[in-house]
């Protein structure tokens, strides 16, 4: 009976920590103060490749006439 | 006590994240306990929300979110915030192929990809902006649009993941081998004969276009980096934004084929031949008619889709079965013949359980993308929310004012003015012209029956079927007013769209002529630096002042800043 008492008020600790998560828009600040600046800077000086170096050329056998 | 200046600091911060500042005319020291009882059972009137007030600044943040009420509130806790969080957990492992292969491609993605990382774990604030201020049935009814949306999402995305070469050190897998890449405005029907044995994945809706409403910060760097190689800046930010995603090569690499239209402008072309220079691969270019109305193109309409097959069946030595077109495109028109009953509740009651903006984008994606489990499985649980409406007369949105439909191809960074309107100003939008594309059931009793119906519904498609297929088709505003109730017309003003831009002096004799009320609202499409959100909002109060002399309903919504949020 303890244990189930005890299950049941972690349980509603984690409810309740989640409802104020929740109410307070903590997950949007977190995202936006914190989460979103540190990808855009990983973003920003990530090392791309240079597309404009592709070549431009006609492909040959695409479709194959009957 | 003296405060340090850190303390200060900590709780001036504080004070901005947290707490929302009383009305200035409030009565200090007055507690009605009956009020503040009745308050939090069921929220507060829709005059005394305030809902303005919740901001922190122009962030888009809320200091807290909004008190629905006690029943409300629960429901977008657990049925909305909570339920979504845990579905998007479930989703990434479940199309991921298992929870750790699922898991792993997911985080290989989101460090790789910007329009991923930055756009897409802000998705419950693109709850929060869509569903402001809804109650009751509407807040259910639209909050399911946006899980099939979400859910399709992670599909798509983890399709691509699982398969991208960028992401597997090059390696052509299986799966890549079994993907068909096409642009966000080909229509997932063309694939249904290929269904089960190939797998359609458009390139750029979700690297691009989804992300516009969810976070609309992303797609700039892409319209950026279009420009940056000296590409010109006035066709249609879209396009742009299509093919920057190329420049930065910031595109995932999950198909060895590619095929693309001209949905629905030349700007569209110029995407597909830049498309066609970095992919570097196998591409069917399959355009559609602008002017479908002529029967001469129909023949040509349908010999396109033909040869668009001849190429797959080419390409991927899968041949194409008629018995699997015939079964989705069945189950396509039971998706249809439930748009058909959602129009019918829409139009002629004040029943409808699903808002402008969720009505909007829900029927886009999932016309655009085709027959999927997920968007029946949406379509039972709205169902039978507007069953429950109807039969017991609920209205749904009480104090509408005006009954709006809105017009042209619309905002996507600010696809979410119309919770706004409502919650200000009592405007109701109740459709709004990209649902009413792609109206069309495939018959599937001959193959004749289906191409042709096959051709239409493409030709049909967003854009295409009004806004340049003919004036006489973005002209049919007038017959769709009548027909959905509606005495106020939001005109859309994409200022780089040229169709449009042609045909902006008839509408503005036609609605003097009607006497119709019309708000002509610009906008760039999904570049929010052109008509910022706020401007918007201003072009629509400034109307509802001066024009109709009405008052807000929420003082607080009129002006308010919001140019750094999401």
């Amino acid at each position: 009976m303890k244990i189930i008492l005890k299950i049941f008020g972690i349980l509603a600790a984690v409810y309740a920590a989640l409802f104020a998560v929740f109410y307070y828009d903590l997950d949007g600040k977190f995202i936006y103060y914190i989460f979103e600046p540190m990808m855009v800077r990983r973003y920003d000086n990530m090392k791309r490749e240079d597309t404009l170096k592709t070549p431009y050329d006609m492909k040959e056998d695409v479709m194959k006439e009957e | 006590m003296k405060i340090s200046k850190k303390a200060k600091m900590v709780r001036d911060k504080m004070k901005e994240l947290f707490v929302v500042e009383k009305p200035e005319n409030e009565e200090k020291g007055k507690r009605d306990i009956k009020k503040i009882a009745r308050d939090f059972w069921y929220g507060k009137p829709h005059e005394e929300r305030r809902l303005g007030d919740l901001y922190i600044g122009d962030t888009g943040l809320y200091k807290h979110r909004e008190w629905r009420g006690f029943v409300d509130t629960m429901y977008y806790f657990n049925m909305i915030w909570l339920y979504n969080y845990g579905h998007m957990v479930m989703d990434i492992m479940k199309f991921g192929g298992g929870p750790v292969k699922g898991v792993v491609n997911f985080s290989k993605g989101l460090m790789r990809y910007r329009w991923m990382g930055q756009t897409y774990l802000t998705v419950m604030h693109w709850f929060d902006r869509g569903l402001e201020g809804m109650r009751g049935p509407i807040l259910r009814g639209s909050a399911w649009h946006y899980r099939g949306m979400v859910c399709e999402t992670i599909r798509q995305f983890q399709e691509m993941f699982a398969s991208d070469k960028k992401l597997h050190g090059g390696r052509e897998s299986e799966q890549w081998k079994h993907n068909i890449a096409h642009n966000e405005t080909v229509s997932g029907s063309i694939f249904y004969g290929f269904h089960d044995v190939l797998e359609d994945i458009p390139l750029e809706m979700i690297p691009y276009f989804v992300t516009c409403h969810v976070n609309n910060h992303t797609v700039l760097n892409y319209i950026d980096a279009a420009q940056s190689i000296g590409l010109p800046s006035d066709p249609c930010p879209m396009c742009q934004a299509e093919y920057g995603i190329f420049v930065l090569d910031d595109y995932p690499d999950f198909a060895p084929t590619m095929i693309t239209s001209n949905e629905a402008c030349d700007g569209s072309v110029a995407t597909s031949v830049i498309q066609d220079w970095f992919l570097n691969r196998p591409l069917f270019a399959m355009p559609q008619p602008m002017r479908y109305d002529d029967p001469l193109v129909q023949e040509h309409c349908q010999r396109e889709i033909e040869e668009c097959w001849k190429f797959i069946e080419q390409q991927y030595g899968v041949p194409f079965n008629w018995e699997m077109y015939c079964k989705y495109a069945e189950e396509q028109n039971k998706l249809t013949a439930f748009e058909h009953e959602k129009w019918d509740v829409a139009a002629n009651t004040p029943y409808y359980p699903i808002n402008g903006v969720a009505q909007a984008l829900y029927r886009i994606y999932y016309s655009q993308d085709g027959n999927r489990p997920i968007w029946h499985e949406i379509d039972a649980h709205v169902r039978k929310i507007m069953n429950h409406t109807v039969k017991n007369k609920i209205v749904t949105l009480p104090k509408t004012r005006h009954r709006v439909i809105a017009w042209s191809c619309a905002p996507l960074y600010y696809s979410s003015w119309c919770t706004w309107a409502y919650n200000c100003w009592g405007l109701n939008c109740v459709i709004n012209m990209d649902s009413l594309m792609f109206d069309q059931f495939l018959r599937t009793d001959t193959y004749e029956h289906a191409l042709e119906d096959l051709s239409w519904y493409n030709e049909k498609a967003p854009m295409r079927a009004m806004a340049v297929g003919g004036h006489e088709h973005i002209l049919s505003l007038w017959d769709y007013m009548e027909r959905f109730n509606c005495d106020m017309v939001v005109m859309y003003d994409q200022l780089q769209c040229k169709g449009m831009q042609g045909i902006h002096g008839v509408f503005e004799d036609e609605f003097r002529k009607r006497n119709i009320h019309a708000i002509w609202v610009p906008h760039a499409l999904p570049d929010k630096r052109t008509v910022s959100r706020k401007e918007i909002r201003k072009i629509i109060s400034d109307y509802m002042i001066t024009v109709m002399r009405e008052e807000p309903l929420d003082p607080t919504l009129v002006d308010f800043e919001d140019d750094s949020s999401w």
